[in-house]
């Protein structure tokens, strides 16, 4: 198996589930290529393939797949209902990947699937978990971006929700110091500083108006910590036919950190 | 004949008593026979007694047994009984009942006849609830002529007890209703009023003017940060819905001293946790500028503000007006700030900003032997006011502003500020740079102040403007001047007027009018011995009892509104802890955009580990409508900000690598 087959498990993983475009996108090869490596994927039980709906067919990993990758995530579908959602977190995340600075300050992405297995059963129920975070790692003698060291999380925004509703959950995140699965005494702790830096609204039309008027709502403090962004071109579900958008090569990216693989 | 007599006497108290038991026979086998509803109507009725409760929640509990009749007959007839055998199940359940009690299964048997017995003994122990209410009401009940009033003092001992333990349950009184209603706390007693578990007031009527009057220790500040704190979120909600201006809430503490910023402190933290981005507390931390005011309003506020005699004085108040005019109006634009203001009051300056300027020149001569008199009472009284009015900021800088004035330890300066002040919030709500706010204004022991400006004339300027104008004080003489003016205020409190213990409330109950009840006389039999029988007349009684506005305990309250009243249990509202910045003096120049970023921050700093960051303030105003950092860096000189904690620091600009994912942003 290639470094490119563990980075393409690993991300389709991470996803629930990406559409072959998208996968070829990220992988850096034709549709035609990245169709013949899920073929082997599925030869070896690792993945599956089906047309799930608009647009190309949906790659998920199965049972076998997310036990080779070492991940505790259930082996099931991509739900219908969350397609699109899926479809425009994914295209979130390769538009940020595809920046210069993102390799360069050696930034990783923390799925919500991740987050949700390493919170296990400590998510309550009403608990929002964001799309995704970015950590842009620090440390380093030359930080490569003057943000090294902040934790961004990312929220992408198909639907019109309340704008009470908006403001709460933006509320929830810049407020929220523990990362997800801690203690419940440390989700919130007086005296420490937020775990989310900031958070990346990347909204659709419809939405965006919403968590435009939903920002304004929290207050200076919180609101000059939330950005707010359109949804990259390709990242429709009916829009998805050739309009994701190029990515560099894999080669550029690896697998998280190990530490951060299990809950 | 006599003989005759007697026994024809003895004969009719025989029938009677024969009478009676027959009577009370055949009540004891009807509720034998109907066994199961008396022993719940017994049970509901007792369990109304002990919890105050009126017979409507009785009502209302066997209105909600209703879906479970209609299923337990909806199971009846999908288990394929005719329709006559339906309808009649509640009476074959009840001979089932009794055969099941016959063979002793007593759990069965309480199951088969539940379905029927609960709501009806539920409706029949309403009945006999509001029976015996309505007996000792009315003075036809009780042993003794004395029963109704005990019978009432019980009864409120039990309200009050249930309402403490209602507001006691963690969660049970939220702050707003899910239509948008304020929640005070919990019902303790309604008269003309909706019944309801928890007291509720309605957003519009803290939108306009209320009364609040209450002596110290009663409770007055918890009930105030309730309402303050309901008017603010709502107003948030209603603003974030698109359907109201931002709220603004100011607060005129006129009592001043170490009491007055422990409840600023309060406030404070409250405000913060009902959604207020920022509070100022003035002059303490934020000032605001007098001189943002327009000339000919700066004109009149400065020379009110200078106390002045009648008579005689007249000519020395014209010249003030005059000269105070002539520096205010002076070519070059109004002043700037109080050195400004003081540096015009000077012959010479004058005469130097007017030259070329025909009218005005020929009033200099007559008026420069008084410029240094005006400039010496200015220099006085600025200096005496310190730095609170000499700015920057503005009502728009905060969601929430405590304004302390020491009315107690400094009358003369206090009268001076509350003048300021209200003419300031006048002229914001009329003209102010943010457009229109929903504002509320609430001073507390205005009276105190009020030598200016009384309070009448706040109250009908504030209602002219627009504003929700909040009177409290401790006592009914503590409202306003004298009583023209106190009736004027407490009858036009169309938001309803609060009522806490005081010692002297019935010109304020008097307002609550009088409810027709029916009183009826008892005939002494023997000591102690009374009959059941007298004559019942309608009469009057006030609606507000006034021995029980005096008996009222620590958070209770009484809500007079359109000739009714609640008695309420307050809730208190409880906020996180948080310090009292130091304070350093009133804010200015940039230290005012630092110390509001300061304020804000801490509303998430105290929550999330304080992370201040404030957004730029100056651009946009804290709480306002914040641009968001798109357009930039978000700054915050945290460095310069006593009491900001270590890692609050500047959040550096992320445009270029989000405008490279995502495109660049429409600014």
């Amino acid at each position: 198996m290639s470094e490119r087959d563990v980075t393409g498990l690993l991300f389709t993983a991470d996803m629930y589930g990406v559409q072959l475009d998208q996968l070829a996108a990220w992988l850096g090869t034709s549709e035609a290529g990245a169709r013949a490596i899920v073929a082997r994927w599925r030869q070896q039980g690792d993945a599956e393939m089906t047309r799930l709906g608009p647009g190309r067919p949906w790659v998920w990993l199965t049972r076998g797949g997310l036990a080779a990758c070492g991940l505790p995530y259930q082996p099931v579908a991509p739900a219908l209902p969350r397609l699109a959602h899926l479809r425009a977190v994914t295209a979130v995340r390769m538009a940020l990947e595809s920046t210069a600075s993102y390799p360069a300050a050696g930034a990783h992405w923390r799925s919500e699937r991740r987050l949700r297995a390493r919170a296990g059963r400590r998510v309550p129920v009403r608990e929002h978990l964001p799309d995704g975070e970015v950590h842009w790692p620090d440390g380093g003698p030359h930080p490569a971006v003057g943000w090294a060291g902040e934790c961004w999380a990312i929220e992408a925004e198909l639907t019109r929700k309340t704008i009470r509703r908006t403001a709460a959950i933006m509320t929830e995140i810049l407020t929220r110091t523990g990362d997800y699965g801690c203690p419940a005494a440390e989700v919130r702790v007086p005296g420490q500083p937020p775990r989310h830096a900031r958070v990346l609204y990347v909204c659709s039309a419809a939405a965006r108006p919403v968590v435009l008027r939903a920002r304004t709502t929290l207050g200076a403090s919180l609101a000059g910590r939330v950005e707010v962004r359109r949804l990259p071109a390709g990242a429709g579900l009916a829009a998805g036919e050739g309009a994701v958008r190029a990515a560099p090569a894999p080669s550029g990216r690896g697998p998280a950190p190990a530490a951060e693989a299990g809950p | 004949m006599i003989g005759r007599y007697a026994g024809l006497l003895a004969l009719r108290r025989v029938i009677r008593l024969a009478g009676r038991l027959l009577r009370g026979t055949a009540l004891a086998a009807l509720l034998l026979l109907a066994l199961p509803v008396t022993l719940v109507g017994g049970y509901a009725a007792t369990l109304a007694w002990f919890r105050g409760w009126p017979p409507r929640q009785l009502y209302r509990a066997a209105a909600w047994c209703l879906p479970m009749v209609a299923a337990w007959l909806a199971a009846l007839a999908a288990a394929g009984q005719p329709w006559p055998q339906v309808v009649a199940a509640p009476y074959f359940a009840w001979l089932a009942m009794w055969h099941e009690v016959r063979a002793g299964r007593y759990l069965l048997a309480a199951v088969t006849v539940g379905p029927a017995a609960i709501p009806l003994g539920l409706l029949a122990g309403g009945l006999a609830w509001a029976w015996r209410i309505y007996s000792l009401e009315t003075g036809s009940g009780g042993l003794t002529p004395s029963a109704p009033a005990a019978f009432d003092r019980r009864q409120w001992r039990h309200q009050a007890r249930t309402a403490r333990a209602r507001i006691a349950a963690p969660g049970s009184v939220p702050l707003l209703l899910h239509n948008g209603s304020i929640v005070a706390g919990a019902t303790i007693r309604a008269i003309r009023h909706p019944a309801r578990p928890m007291a509720v007031i309605p957003y519009p009527r803290v939108r306009s003017h209320q009364v609040v009057i209450g002596t110290t220790g009663t409770g007055k500040t918890t009930l105030l940060l309730r309402l303050w704190a309901g008017f603010l979120r709502r107003g948030l909600q209603l603003h974030a819905a698109g359907a109201g201006h931002r709220p603004l809430l100011v607060v005129v503490d006129c009592k001043g001293g170490a009491d007055s910023r422990r409840i600023a402190d309060r406030a404070r933290r409250v405000l913060r946790a009902a959604g207020a981005a920022a509070t100022a507390i003035w002059p303490d931390e934020a000032s605001l500028s007098l001189w943002a005011l327009p000339p000919d309003q700066l004109t009149s506020t400065l020379v009110d503000m200078i106390e002045h005699g009648t008579g005689a004085a007249a000519y020395y108040q014209d010249v003030l007006e005059e000269v105070v005019r002539l520096a205010v109006a002076a070519p070059g634009g109004p002043p700037a700030s109080a050195a400004d203001f003081l540096g015009r009051l000077d012959a010479g300056w004058l005469t130097m900003a007017y030259a070329g300027t025909l009218g005005e020149v020929g009033l200099l001569p007559a008026a420069a032997r008084q410029v240094s008199d005006v400039a010496l009472r200015f220099r006085t009284l600025l200096r005496r006011l310190g730095g609170g009015l000499d700015g920057p900021g503005g009502f728009g800088d905060a969601d929430a502003w405590y304004c302390i004035l020491e009315g107690t330890a400094e009358i003369t300066v206090a009268e001076a500020q509350a003048r300021a002040l209200v003419d300031l919030l006048a002229w914001y709500a009329t003209r102010g740079p943010d457009g229109r706010r929903e504002i509320l204004l609430a001073v507390d022991e205005f009276s105190a102040v009020s030598r200016r400006l009384p309070i009448w004339q706040l109250y009908e300027r504030a209602r002219s403007l627009g504003l929700a104008v909040q009177v409290s004080a401790q006592s009914w003489q503590g409202l306003a001047a004298d009583d023209d003016e106190r009736y004027r205020v407490a009858s036009t409190a169309d938001g309803g007027i609060w009522l806490l213990r005081t010692p002297y409330p019935e010109p304020v109950a008097a307002l609550a009018g009088t409810r027709r009840v029916v009183d009826t006389t008892r005939r002494l039999l023997a000591a102690p011995v009374w009959a059941h029988e007298g004559l019942s007349r309608a009469g009057g009684t006030p609606v507000v009892d006034g021995e029980i506005i005096r008996g009222l305990a620590v958070g209770q309250a009484a809500y007079i509104y359109r000739g009714g009243v609640t008695y309420v249990q307050v809730k208190r509202l409880v906020a996180g802890p948080a310090e009292l910045p130091r304070p350093a003096g009133p804010a200015s120049g940039p230290a005012l955009t630092r110390l509001v970023g300061r304020i804000a921050g801490d509303a998430a700093g105290d929550v999330a580990g304080g992370d201040a960051v404030g957004a730029g303030v100056g651009g946009a105003g804290v709480g306002g409508d914040v641009g968001g950092a798109a357009g930039g860096a978000v700054v915050l000189d945290a460095a310069a900000i006593p009491g900001v904690r270590p890692h609050a620091r500047v959040l550096p600009d992320v445009s270029p690598v989000l405008d490279e994912a995502f495109g660049p942003e429409d600014r």
